[in-house]
């Protein structure tokens, strides 16, 4: 009997009630690609400003240690 | 060695990511919320991460009270760097799937600004490392400030049992909570990636401050000479 009271309550569905609900998933899928994609942008930024420090530590190191052996051999 | 672990988590822990997400989009929508419950499979992974993040702040930044030993000060704003990273992530996610469930961006509910407020003290904690010059007072301005941080930590945490909030009561590790077994089973997977995630990130800072403080130490060497 369970089919019928389904079929009841499909009849009562309008396609009205049907596009506002496909509108509201749309929009809820659109704020879930929002979510990730903000997620992964904050997390790209900061491992980004890492490699540029990492690049930054390396050169000036590199510049200080060859300085001193400069300054060593006089 | 210990390069090649770093990099045996990283890889692991994009894999258990890669399997998660999978899962993630094969889920069907929630009942009431939707797509934009699925926003959570990251935002509480995240807070996780700044939570273990801070936490060990909070443990070096004694280690380093307590032996005066720098490499536990290097550690702590290691991980605090991270911590705020992802509390920044916890915030911006949080944010979203609020604006969908809510309608709104931001409410000022005591977890949403304790939350906000531990950003804040964490970002002032880096800032002021950068304000003080001498390094040992650094460190040890460093350490008290990051002790006094971390008491908003379980602020945050308890904020939702101790009060009524427009943040939802707690779903996980708790009797209130109804999460599908399968669903709850890719959420600690995910928390599980994510934090993994966070320790290899907070090793290769960790490798950058000690790099950072080589550095110092042959400017003073360059100066002495």
């Amino acid at each position: 009997m369970h089919w019928i009271s389904h079929l009841t309550l499909l009849a009562q569905v309008s396609a009205e009630d049907i596009s506002i609900e496909l509108a509201r998933l749309q929009r809820n899928f659109q704020f879930l690609s929002y979510g990730f994609a903000a997620a992964w942008i904050v997390l790209t930024i900061y491992v980004l400003m890492m490699v540029g420090r990492e690049g930054r530590l390396k050169r000036e190191i590199a510049n200080l240690k060859a300085m001193l052996e400069e300054r060593q051999k006089k | 060695m210990r390069d090649k672990i770093l990099y045996g988590l990283g890889v692991l822990a994009f894999l258990i990511l890669a399997r998660d997400i999978y899962a993630i989009a094969r889920f069907p929508a929630e009942a009431n919320q939707g797509y934009a419950f699925k926003i959570l499979f990251f935002h509480l992974p995240a807070w996780a991460a700044a939570g273990t993040a801070v936490t060990t702040a909070l443990v070096t930044s004694v280690m380093f009270l307590v032996t005066k030993n720098f490499k536990y000060d290097a550690t702590a704003v290691a991980a605090t760097e991270v911590g705020v990273a992802f509390i920044s992530v916890g915030l911006v996610t949080g944010s979203i799937w609020g604006r969908v469930i809510w309608g709104i961006w931001w409410t000022w509910d005591a977890r949403l600004t304790s939350a906000l407020v531990l950003w804040l003290l964490y970002a002032g904690y880096l800032m002021l490392r950068h304000a003080v010059e001498e390094p040992t007072q650094r460190a040890t301005f460093g350490a008290v400030f990051s002790i006094f941080a971390f008491i908003d930590v379980p602020i945050v945490y308890f904020s939702i049992r101790w009060w009524r909030t427009q943040h939802p009561s707690p779903v996980f590790f708790s009797s209130t909570g109804s999460f599908p077994p399968d669903w709850s089973a890719v959420m600690l997977w995910n928390i599980l990636a994510i934090v993994m995630l966070a320790v290899v990130i907070v090793a290769v800072r960790l490798r950058q401050e000690e790099t950072q403080r080589e550095i110092d130490h042959l400017r003073r060497l360059a100066h002495a000479f």
